[in-house]
């Protein structure tokens, strides 16, 4: 019985996820940059940092994640883009970002966030303004729970609120669907 | 509102000065720092003799029609509001309603990951700012 992705998430987030403070996730994220900024001094490193740090989440949240949901296999690359954004963000953020400016071939989309949980009371420092990109660590966690599905994508951002845009915008651009390899050792 | 804002100063827990907000055009600017510096050992002395537990701490004092009203959390940080005398009596709930909402912009300050409460630095924050304008202009 195919559900639709809202219905799903809602449904999935009432019942099967246990919940903890949103402030005490604000400011735990909040620490974590503010110590990867003190560690590195360098805001495109923290970038990188906070990108490596997510795909190592993803790659496990994933299981996670078909767990909980049970959804099949997405037909195309559109399904995929609605069920990360009804589904996947909703379980796991309780926000459903806007999925928009789908590209002509299909292969790239954008997920716009109204309100962004990672980044309340945050004020980003002078120097970061231009450089840094907050809340990178969730790119990476698309980039990596995607890769483990088999698609290989790449996940940026394009703006963001703390740094005086209009709103908090996503690119995902998928590079190439990922063919199972045989492992180098059997032939 | 029945009453001026002249003006309001958070003064940190080693009472250093961490913002102050001149608000009226009548009042200079070193008034309203020499009278967030005095209001400080009426704070002391009040929070050692009576009042421990209560975070409002009323009228401090008043001087040459302005009157001055504290509030104390209980991180010691302090919140000074000074308002130009009327002949009304100013409501105690009116205050504690304005101090309220200091302390929640505050706290929305500190919960900011790149703020640092123990540096003893002036507060830069254009959020904070915007609330303490708010606060004001109502």
């Amino acid at each position: 019985m195919l559900k639709q992705p809202r219905q799903t998430g809602e449904e999935i987030w009432k019942t099967r996820i246990d919940k903890i403070s949103a402030e005490l996730f604000t400011l735990t994220y909040g620490s974590v940059v503010a110590q990867l900024l003190k560690d590195h001094e360098n805001y495109l490193e923290v970038n990188k940092q906070l990108d490596k740090m997510g795909y190592n989440i993803g790659v496990k949240l994933i299981e996670d994640f078909l767990a909980k949901s049970g959804t099949n296999k997405c037909g195309d690359f559109r399904e995929t883009a609605d069920t990360i954004a009804k589904v996947g963000f909703k379980i796991f953020l309780n926000i459903i970002p806007t999925v928009a400016n789908f590209s002509a071939d299909s292969k790239e989309f954008s997920l716009i966030l109204e309100d962004n949980p990672l980044s309340e009371f945050v004020e980003l420092p002078e120097g970061a303004v231009g450089e840094l990109w907050y809340s990178n660590i969730l790119c990476g966690v698309l980039r990596g729970a995607l890769e483990m599905v088999q698609m290989q994508v790449e996940v940026f951002f394009v703006s963001d609120v703390l740094r005086g845009d209009d709103a908090t915008e996503l690119r995902v651009k998928l590079v190439k669907y990922l063919e199972e390899e045989v492992p180098a050792g059997e032939d | 509102m029945p009453f001026d804002v002249v003006c309001i100063a958070v003064i940190g827990k080693m009472n250093n000065p961490l913002y102050i907000k001149n608000c009226s055009s009548t009042y200079q600017d070193l008034k309203c720092h020499y009278i967030a510096h005095t209001s400080i050992d009426l704070v002391e002395e009040r929070i050692s003799t009576t009042k421990h537990t209560d975070q409002y701490l009323g009228l401090l004092y008043a001087m040459e029609e302005l009157a001055v009203f504290g509030y104390i959390t209980n991180t010691r940080v302090k919140f000074i509001i000074v308002t130009s005398l009327q002949d009304v009596a100013i409501k105690d709930q009116e205050m504690k309603n304005l101090f309220r909402k200091i302390h929640n912009s505050y706290v929305s300050l500190v919960s900011n990951p790149f703020y640092n409460p123990d540096s003893h630095k002036p507060i830069v924050s254009a959020n904070f700012e915007r609330a303490m304008a708010e606060v004001t202009a109502t």
